[in-house]
């Protein structure tokens, strides 16, 4: 019976204390913002040369991915979804992903190589789809001023420019597993030691 | 003894107050409509989901909504104000970073602890030895499964179980009329009790009184859900999980007709009972029950519990059974965890970090070198031929004793 209270009680202070600090070691990347709000109703299609061009400001070192929601309407679109990451003109990483792991309106990573230095620099982004005929277009959602948590400045889209851009979340490679265990264990305890967070009223 | 059932509490605190499964906080959300005055959910719910933040229905029947919604309505002073705008926020990433979620996750799972622990008592009380009993106690109490079962996933089937385990004790204290009864009561919060009836009436000394066994817990389920019959009711309660997999079709025999492998074996078990055991034993009889469910159906986890204290009790009956019946509940518990939901293993762990919604789940990880429908059918096979073997061994033992 000792035994099996000893058990009992390692794995369960395992799985409160532990556990998450294994999960946080398997992070790959971490968000930098939360994807802003945005009306489903305003979108843009995307298909043949009909392309989208976005202008952002990274806000973390370490950029690794650039997510967004993405309409695929009756998952039609089975082409190439191309995203090309720019840096004074200049391409320095794509993505590409298939239309047919595009779910309707699910969030989607466009996942490039680390780059390092991204920190306040500004980028430009294309996402493109030049195989999709007008029956197979892809759509993404357009918000239509700037937006200062995700970075996003101005978009381009059928040669004009406008404000604003799609609702983008950044993703960082974490610097070490040390740093994402103490960021998760940090933001837990703030949020479960807050100034009367466990009172009622 | 009280030190242990200190240490068994604040282990249980912990996870309650830390791992989060997304459907206590929207099943509390329905549950919050009796304190508007909403008595009729199921209508209720289906009418206004235009409107409504979530809109799924209430598959559980009558008396959960009324126990969690009274239960709220007594616990608002501790939950606060800012509870109900918690419980109707539709958006899951500020909902869990909501810095009070801490507590209404431990107010909302404090009746299962109270349940949880009346439970450990109810085992202590169940045997004749008090070593025994106490032995029963403490394998309850510190046992890994239901910890994670119950305060994990937030698992109200905790009341439709402490009750069954009322009508277990009524029996064998040979009052199975208010067995009869806590089964009926049982069944008013999830249907699983109902399944127990029909061997009851065997246990019934003369016509009339297996006739009330039958009746009684049927007219108290009646009884209950009668007032809420409709459409949306029947919808939301009947065609849900527990009727729709049990009854899943299991090899087919021509002409659109399938052989239900669960019923079939449900059934063997009945007529066995009516025609070749004149001193049924309850136990034996509603142990093998679930233990078909669960060998023959794509089971919730939180249906586990529904089997727990049986299997307690069976441990400390049959102690050669702890390391066989160990690994078949591991067995069984693992089997859920790879099922292709987020929010049975990684999404546990919003409430510590939402970063956690980009790691693979162990479906997907395990995709990777491996199909996971066949590991799960795996376990799932591995553990119906041990529910099997014990099955076997229940009755054999109960006929050469």
């Amino acid at each position: 019976m000792k035994k099996m209270i000893w058990l009992t009680t390692v794995s369960v202070l395992f799985l409160v204390f532990v556990v998450p600090a294994i999960l946080a070691s398997a992070l790959k990347m971490i968000p930098v913002n939360i994807q802003p709000g945005y009306n489903s109703d305003i979108r843009l299609s995307i298909y043949k040369i009909r392309g989208f061009s976005q202008k952002f400001v990274a806000k973390t070192g370490n950029l690794t991915a650039i997510g967004t929601s993405i309409r695929n309407p009756n998952l039609k679109n089975k082409t190439d979804v191309i995203f090309s990451l720019y840096d004074n003109g200049n391409l320095i990483r794509t993505s590409v992903l298939n239309g047919q792991n595009l779910e309707d309106g699910s969030f989607v990573k466009f996942v490039f190589p680390v780059i390092p230095d991204s920190l306040g620099k500004e980028y430009i982004f294309t996402i493109t789809s030049p195989g999709a005929g007008p029956e197979e277009t892809i759509e993404v959602f357009i918000i239509s001023e700037p937006e200062s948590t995700s970075g996003i400045t101005e978009y381009i889209y059928e040669e004009e420019v406008h404000p604003g851009g799609i609702p983008l979340v950044s993703y960082s490679q974490p610097e070490s597993k040390l740093k994402t265990i103490n960021s998760v264990y940090s933001s837990w305890l703030s949020r479960l030691l807050s100034p009367g967070s466990q009172k009622s009223g | 003894m009280k030190k242990l059932l200190v240490l068994a509490i604040v282990l249980r605190v912990l996870v309650a107050a830390f791992l989060f499964h997304p459907d206590i906080k929207t099943f509390n959300f329905q549950a919050s409509f009796l304190k508007k005055g909403v008595t009729d959910i199921y209508s209720y719910l289906i009418e206004n989901r235009k409107t409504l933040p979530l809109k799924e229905e209430f598959v559980y029947f009558p008396l959960t909504y009324f126990v969690l919604g009274g239960y709220q309505a007594i616990a608002s002073p501790v939950l606060g104000s800012g509870f109900d705008a918690w419980l109707g926020n539709a958006d899951s990433n500020t909902a869990i970073l909501n810095p009070n979620v801490f507590r209404y996750l431990l107010v909302l799972k404090l009746p299962y602890l109270i349940l949880d622990i009346s439970i450990a008592f109810l085992l202590l009380k169940f045997f004749d030895s008090g070593v025994m009993g106490k032995k029963a106690f403490i394998i309850w109490l510190f046992n890994p499964f239901t910890i994670f079962i119950i305060y994990a996933f937030g698992n109200i089937d905790i009341f439709p179980v402490f009750i069954t385990l009322i009508s277990l004790l009524l029996i064998k204290k040979e009052k199975l009329l208010l067995a009869a009864l806590a089964l009926g009561i049982a069944a008013g919060f999830k249907l699983y009790p109902l399944l127990f009836v029909p061997f009851l009436i065997f246990g019934g000394k003369s016509t009339k009184e297996k006739v009330l066994l039958g009746a009684i817990p049927f007219g108290i389920f009646g009884a209950i859900s009668v007032p809420f019959l409709s459409q949306a009711f029947a919808q939301s309660t009947l065609i849900s999980g527990l009727t729709t997999r049990i009854f899943n079709p299991g090899f087919a025999v021509g002409f659109g007709e399938s052989i239900i492998v669960g019923l079939l074996l449900f059934s063997a078990l009945f007529f066995g009972a009516w025609l070749t055991d004149k001193k049924p034993n309850m136990f034996n009889y509603w142990i093998v029950i679930l233990l078909i469910i669960f060998s023959f159906s794509h089971f919730h986890i939180a249906w586990l519990l529904w089997i727990a204290p049986f299997v307690v009790i069976l441990v400390v009956k049959k102690s050669f059974l702890s390391w066989p019946i160990f690994l078949l509940a591991t067995a069984s518990v693992v089997i859920p965890l790879l099922y292709q939901d987020r929010s049975m293993t990684i999404s546990l762990y919003r409430a510590y970090s939402t970063w956690f919604d980009l790691l693979p789940t162990p479906f997907n990880a395990i995709e990777r070198f491996y199909d996971p429908y066949n590991l799960q059918s795996i376990l799932h096979t591995i553990f119906a031929g041990g529910a099997l073997t014990i099955s076997y061994l229940l009755f054999r033992k109960e006929k050469t004793q």
